[in-house]
């Protein structure tokens, strides 16, 4: 079963708010509809870039994830949900996260529970590494948001933490508020982002 | 589970994050790293800290001011530079590639984190190692060595 709530993300065309669905618990159908449209897509901006002379190695680094079989290796487990943000009929963005396994690090909170993003990608059209206009913005505030929420109904306050690729440290950084713990060795040398109940609220308001 | 969303919230933040890349997780390498205990091709990870070196010192840069652009710790710039069993992480030749104007996955083989897949890298790695001698002024014999090998390195596959 899944649950939609209404949000709203930025139509970047426009520069208004368009309505949008934040899906608890994206089905596998929604899954295969997202990536048969967000593949041709990135395929085509990649197949643009290489004819255009851009390195493979200059390509967005997550751009072969492959979204159903995390959602087939991880459906049907408690401690993973998966969630979606959806406008205009399409998906706009995928988050995964697990509510188990990850314990804080930060050291007023070491050892306790919270949300770990295990996957966090907007849709290809939404990102300026692969498309001149993206279409869709707010995709990453919504998702953050989303686990922020869920890290308060869990009972651990608000406390979130990732991995993010370097592309992306300056909005968990910044415009998230995320205590940056610095290079994870144990994780392909990823920065290690996490948010205490103070920073989450500090986001929310 | 219900989740609730502020508009007002989100029409006050929607600006500062345009633009902004979210994404987080893993990188997606699609060829796994050298098995832990695997040295890997000492002569690309050579090469690939020859690379460094060269362009660092094309561009005037201090190992400092190299490491500042990148964003890495000092520390693992010099040991990048002057120890060829050393392998980075993924995240350091990221930034090494963003900082330098270099191509990442390429960068990624070079540097051990993936398999060499191409002879042709392999080869010109070697040759390059070969033809770059470790001296404080760049030398017309290494200018001429590395434009070829960053030319190699970018030329569409």
């Amino acid at each position: 079963m899944s649950d939609r709530s209404r949000t709203y993300l930025k139509d970047l065309r426009t520069g208004q708010l368009a309505e949008a669905s934040l899906i608890d618990g994206v089905s596998r159908d929604e899954i295969e509809r997202s990536e048969s449209l967000w593949r041709p897509i990135l395929l085509e901006s990649l197949e643009i870039r290489q004819r255009s002379g851009i390195a493979k190695g200059s390509w967005p680094e997550h751009s072969h994830w492959d979204w159903r079989k995390k959602h087939a290796a991880t459906e049907g487990l408690i401690a993973y949900r998966m969630f979606g943000v959806e406008c205009e009929g399409d998906m706009q963005g995928l988050m995964l996260v697990s509510t188990a396994g990850h314990p804080c690090r930060i050291a007023e909170q070491r050892g306790k529970e919270q949300v770990y993003i295990d996957f966090v990608a907007s849709a290809p059209w939404n990102s300026r590494e692969l498309v001149d206009s993206p279409r869709y913005g707010l995709v990453g505030r919504v998702l953050i948001a989303t686990a922020v929420q869920l890290s308060l109904a869990e009972g651990f306050r608000g406390r979130v933490g990732l991995h993010s690729l370097p592309q992306s440290e300056t909005f968990y950084a910044t415009n998230c508020g995320m205590t940056d713990l610095g290079k994870d060795t144990k994780k392909e040398g990823l920065r290690y982002f996490e948010t205490t109940p103070a920073q989450a609220a500090a986001f929310l308001r | 589970m219900r989740f609730t969303f502020n508009k007002e919230w989100l029409q006050k933040n929607a600006d500062r994050d345009d633009n902004l890349e979210i994404a987080a997780g893993s990188f997606s390498l699609d060829q796994l790293p050298p098995a832990e205990g695997d040295p890997g091709d000492r002569t690309t990870v050579l090469a690939f800290g020859r690379l460094i070196n060269l362009c660092r010192r094309k561009r005037g840069w201090t190992i400092e001011g190299l490491a500042s652009s990148a964003r890495i710790d000092v520390s693992e710039a010099i040991r990048i530079e002057r120890d060829a069993s050393y392998v980075p992480g993924p995240r350091t030749v990221f930034q090494l590639s963003t900082a330098l104007g270099l191509p990442r996955e390429r960068m990624l083989q070079l540097s051990g984190n993936m398999i060499v897949r191409d002879r042709g890298l392999g080869e010109q790695a070697v040759r390059f190692a070969a033809r770059s001698a470790s001296v404080e002024k760049l030398s017309r014999q290494e200018h001429l060595a590395l434009e070829e090998f960053v030319k190699y390195l970018n030329e569409p596959r």
